[in-house]
């Protein structure tokens, strides 16, 4: 017997590659296609967009014939603070300096878990950041600036 | 005999003590900064090559020689623990080691790493020493049309990398591939999908790929049940290898080193397929496929020997020509230059004490490895029992530095969260991300070649069959994929039928 | 004097107002000075850099660290340091890169002209039409034949847009008014490996990266592109010898720093370059490579500048009339 069920994790799934897809194509549509002979630098994603789009139309298709099998559970407290610690981590190296930089990273990244208190995490963040200076800025003279321009030195 | 002489003549220069010293230190060095979650090869030379830049020739170079197998070592190990790769090699180690790991084998895959490596070393190193200048002939062939046979070959292996469904890792390869031709087309300078950014303009950074979508997208799912468990893993069995996984690793280890050797040689992009390569054969000689991506200890064995082969001979072109087979071997001119030696091809008959130094230094830089790590892995395995929640702040710091310190790109960073996200995302989604990196590798390698193919032939397509090693190669590519295709085909119909009844 | 000294430090307060350092040039330098590097660690712009910046920290007392900015054709390096405070702590060496940016780059983060002091040239790498060991042609006038016979067969090699082999390939062309078939590589070494074995025929390059090949005889010398023949490679004429008349380039090197900064500051530097360029490990180095440390007179302010401009105006009809743009 066979019965008509969706399975939304593929069905999702096949989405995603179907909008890469579309972005890569419509991207590679403003640049010079060519032809096979003479490619041009939008023949090759243009062809690779198109792959990706069939490609994610038939995971999306076969959804339709599978069962269904949850995603699970999702860690938003840990997207919340991890992913924001690494950009957090990009915007403030040059201008507040490694060591401030670093340490917030840390610090921000701790909240990711529920078991971190907030003085665990400066501690932890501390004692991260005094190892990475003395490894990173003394030990392999990585051209860092300890403390950059926003804070006044 | 001549080549007695000059392995002797090798061995004498490698072995004053002040060179042991420094291969001694650049082995650590490499190790030590290599093993940091997040931080490869690449990224620690260009962290530690002004180091080298004060020292006598030889010794910098065997420093830098040490400091690389360890990086590369290290790099392994952080794959096999965390599932944090550092280079597009560990990442192929990581879909196994970091299951053995899961399951509390994590001694056993660290030291099946260590001996596969030191056994691929030894046999590599002989085979850099006897047949570099014939080898090198061989290199030379191979030209554009040659390197994107090889590189579907690669493309077409990539399937088997995967151990869900065959579809979905056709399309993560195909998106890699496409997130590979970010940056400036090379042929008409145009930029592509940088969406205006100009720190995009070389290409998003394979790090940042790499960490993202292993690493960043590990920590979260780790992230997800972290009520009912406080360490990655709650017991450890067995620091060393049984004779059973001994007996397991052998043939593996033999054919990784082989295939690692051979591709190795080639200065175009040869040696980033070797651990894919090697991966996708163990995969379909073994006997129970099924254990792949769940732990399999010739997925981890085949794998590392093949890119440690891989890494020494990608040396020979550096040693023959003077060309540079790699980034890591483009810092390595450098140094030679700073020292006032410019790498060509006489270096061998110029200056033979550096050339066979180097090389004898090689295989002593490998057994300095398995000396020093073995003892080390049981310190390795210690840290799986940091409680996860003290582990992964450490993780993304040390991240965050690494990623930072291959180029000063601060957007590097940022692509750091966007392929956590997009990681994440797809794991959840059920899309394994190997097969994502493969591509992400190949992509550029693939339509560089093609078009350059196609325009060395003056647009004539039939230069992929007329030129020998291209038309065996595609050959080669066309059997793989029936090799592949086939059993899945079957196993198909075995579901289909199974669903009639 | 006191005036100048004051009107620069002036134009630096401006320049910085935000910024609370503001540099005094009479204890400059005060701390170690960042040498920018537009092009990652190891090539041959960075070990130029790593030369001299030893030699320079030996006379101004103080280390020069080197930080590898590499990225869209040195352009993001040249960016930060247009943007970095003016106090000459913060100093960019580029290569002739600089000059063809800005043409090959229609929107540029920085004004070339604008955006930058002047501190002195450093060197002037000569480049070496070269080509397959195998290719039949004797000497320069036999190659040119060749190519002007077999144009739609010829093959030129280069590291990319923008590399000094790109750009030497562009000006071969238009000096023998002939379009070849252009073939790009990412970077000198597969470039070279792909001239070594015979897949491509000719390519235009350093010294820095020929030189050894030519010696090995693995590849073929027809010109090096100075105004006199090099001594490590004495058997080779120059392509004005051999016949290309006015065809001489070189892949200048020259230290900046960004605008405002004082006159004192650059000139101290420029004191200091000057010194490190008579540092006879330095010139024996530059030496090895095929080349030579800049005349004194060339290592100032005045000189960087109207090199910078003269090679902008050179360039420019020669990348617009190929009509390839790097953005």
């Amino acid at each position: 017997m066979k019965s008509i069920t969706i399975d939304k994790t593929n069905a999702l799934c096949g989405a995603i590659f179907v909008l890469f897809g579309i972005f890569f194509a419509l991207q590679s549509l403003d640049l010079t296609i060519g032809t096979a002979f003479r490619m041009g630098p939008g023949y090759f994603p243009l062809v690779l967009a198109g792959v990706l789009i069939l490609l994610g139309v038939i995971i999306i298709v076969q959804a339709f014939r599978s069962l269904h099998e949850g995603v699970g559970p999702i860690a938003w407290r840990g997207l919340l603070f991890i992913l924001p610690s690494a950009i957090f981590f990009g915007m403030t190296v040059r201008g507040l300096g490694f060591v401030p930089a670093l340490f917030a990273t840390a610090f921000i990244a701790s909240f990711a878990s529920s078991r971190m208190t907030p003085l665990m995490a400066a501690l932890l963040s501390a004692g991260l950041t005094v190892f990475s200076v003395a490894v990173f800025s003394y030990g392999l003279g990585l051209p860092f600036r300890s403390f950059g321009p926003w804070l006044g030195f | 005999m001549e080549l007695f002489h000059n392995l002797a003549l090798g061995f004498s220069t490698a072995s004053s003590l002040a060179n042991l010293f420094f291969c001694l230190i650049g082995v650590l060095l490499g190790t030590l900064i290599g093993v940091l979650p997040g931080i490869g090869a690449t990224a620690t030379i260009a962290m530690l090559l002004p180091i080298t830049f004060q020292l006598e020739p030889v010794s910098s170079l065997i420093m830098l020689a040490g400091i690389y197998y360890g990086a590369q070592y290290g790099g392994s190990t952080t794959a096999i623990l965390i599932n944090m790769p550092g280079e597009s090699s560990s990442a192929v180690t990581a879909i196994d080691g970091y299951q053995m790991a899961r399951k509390g084998r994590a001694g056993a895959a660290l030291a099946i790493a260590a001996l596969g490596s030191f056994f691929a070393g030894t046999v590599s190193t002989f085979l850099v020493a006897v047949f570099a200048p014939p080898l090198t002939k061989i290199a030379l062939e191979f030209g554009a049309a040659e390197y994107f046979s090889l590189m579907v070959v690669g493309l077409v292996s990539s399937i088997a990398l995967a151990s869900g469904s065959i579809v979905k890792a056709l399309a993560m390869v195909v998106l890699g591939l496409l997130l590979g031709l970010v940056g400036t087309d090379i042929y008409s300078g145009a930029p592509r999908f940088t969406l205006g950014i100009r720190e995009y303009a070389d290409g998003l950074n394979f790090v940042a790929v790499a960490v993202g979508v292993f690493g960043i997208a590990e920590i979260l799912r780790n992230l997800e049940g972290e009520k009912n468990r406080t360490v990655l893993i709650t017991k450890v069995t067995g620091l060393l290898p049984t004779r059973d996984d001994f007996r397991k690793m052998f043939a593996p280890v033999v054919r990784g080193t082989i295939i690692g050797s051979a591709l190795g040689i080639l200065p175009g992009g040869g040696a980033i397929l070797a651990a894919f390569a090697s991966y996708t054969v163990e995969k379909r000689v073994s006997k129970t496929p099924q254990e792949f991506g769940h732990g399999a200890i010739a997925g981890v064995a085949g794998p590392e020997s093949a890119n440690n082969a891989g890494a020494q001979t990608s040396f020979i072109p550096l040693l023959t020509l003077g060309i540079p087979a790699n980034p890591v071997m483009a810092l390595m001119v450098g140094a030679m230059i700073i020292q006032g030696i410019v790498p060509g091809p006489n270096v061998a008959t110029e200056q033979p004490a550096l050339f066979w130094g180097i090389i004898a230094s090689m295989w002593i830089g490998n057994l300095m490895l398995v000396v020093l790590n073995l003892p080390l892995i049981g310190l390795w395995v210690k840290l799986l029992t940091i409680p996860y929640y003290v582990l992964f702040p450490i993780i993304m710091a040390f991240c965050s530095i690494g990623v930072y310190s291959v180029n000063s790109n601060v957007y590097d960073l940022y692509a750091v969260a966007f392929f956590g996200f997009l990681g994440y995302a797809l794991v959840k989604l059920r899309c394994e991300p190997a097969p994502l990196l493969l591509g992400f590798v190949l992509g550029p390698l693939l339509e560089e070649n093609l078009r350059r193919a196609m325009i060395l032939s003056r647009g004539d397509p039939s230069t992929f069959v007329t030129r020998p090693i291209s038309a065996t190669l595609l050959a080669i590519a066309l059997v793989v994929l029936v090799v592949v295709l086939l059993p899945s085909i079957r196993a198909k119909r075995e579901e289909v039928f199974q669903d009639e009844e | 004097m006191k005036f100048f000294k004051a009107l620069a430090c002036a134009t630096a307060v401006a320049a910085v107002a935000l910024s609370s350092t503001v540099a005094s040039a009479a204890g400059y330098p005060e701390r170690s000075i960042t040498m920018i590097v537009p092009f990652s660690a190891g090539g041959p712009t960075d070990t130029v850099s790593r030369l001299v910046a030893e030699a320079m920290s030996k006379d101004l007392g103080q280390q020069i660290i080197i930080e590898n900015v590499g990225g869209a054709g040195g352009t993001l390096g040249a960016g930060r340091v247009a943007n970095a405070e003016p106090d000459g702590y913060t100093v960019l060496l580029h290569h002739i890169g600089m000059a063809t940016s800005a043409t090959l780059y229609r929107k540029l983060a920085y004004d070339t002209l604008k955006s930058f002091e002047y501190v002195g040239l450093v060197t002037d790498v000569p480049m070496t039409i070269v080509a397959r060991k195998d290719m039949e042609a004797k000497d320069l006038k036999g190659l040119i034949d060749y190519a002007k016979t077999h144009k739609d067969t010829v093959t030129v090699a280069n590291a990319g847009i923008g590399a000094a082999s790109h750009l030497c390939g562009m000006l071969f062309m238009s000096a023998i008014q002939t379009a070849l078939v252009t073939v790009p590589y990412k970077g000198t070494g597969p470039a070279m490996t792909d001239l070594l074995g015979g897949q491509v025929d000719i390519m235009c390059d350093q010294t820095t990266n020929t030189t050894k090949q030519i010696q090995g005889g693995t590849i073929k010398a027809y010109a090096v592109t100075s105004p006199k023949r090099l001594d490590v490679l004495k058997d080779v004429p120059t392509a004005v010898e051999a016949g290309l008349a006015g065809f001489e380039v070189g892949i200048w090197h020259g230290i900046y720093a960004p605008k405002g900064t004082p006159a004192a500051v650059t000139e101290r530097l420029s004191k200091a370059l000057k010194v490190a360029l008579k540092d006879p490990n330095v010139a024996a180095r530059f030496a090895e490579l095929g080349t030579a440390p800049s005349p004194e007179a060339d290592a100032t302010p005045a000189a960087l500048k109207a090199k910078l401009e003269s090679e902008i105006a050179r360039w420019k009809p020669v990348i617009q009339s190929a009509g390839q743009y790097a953005d």
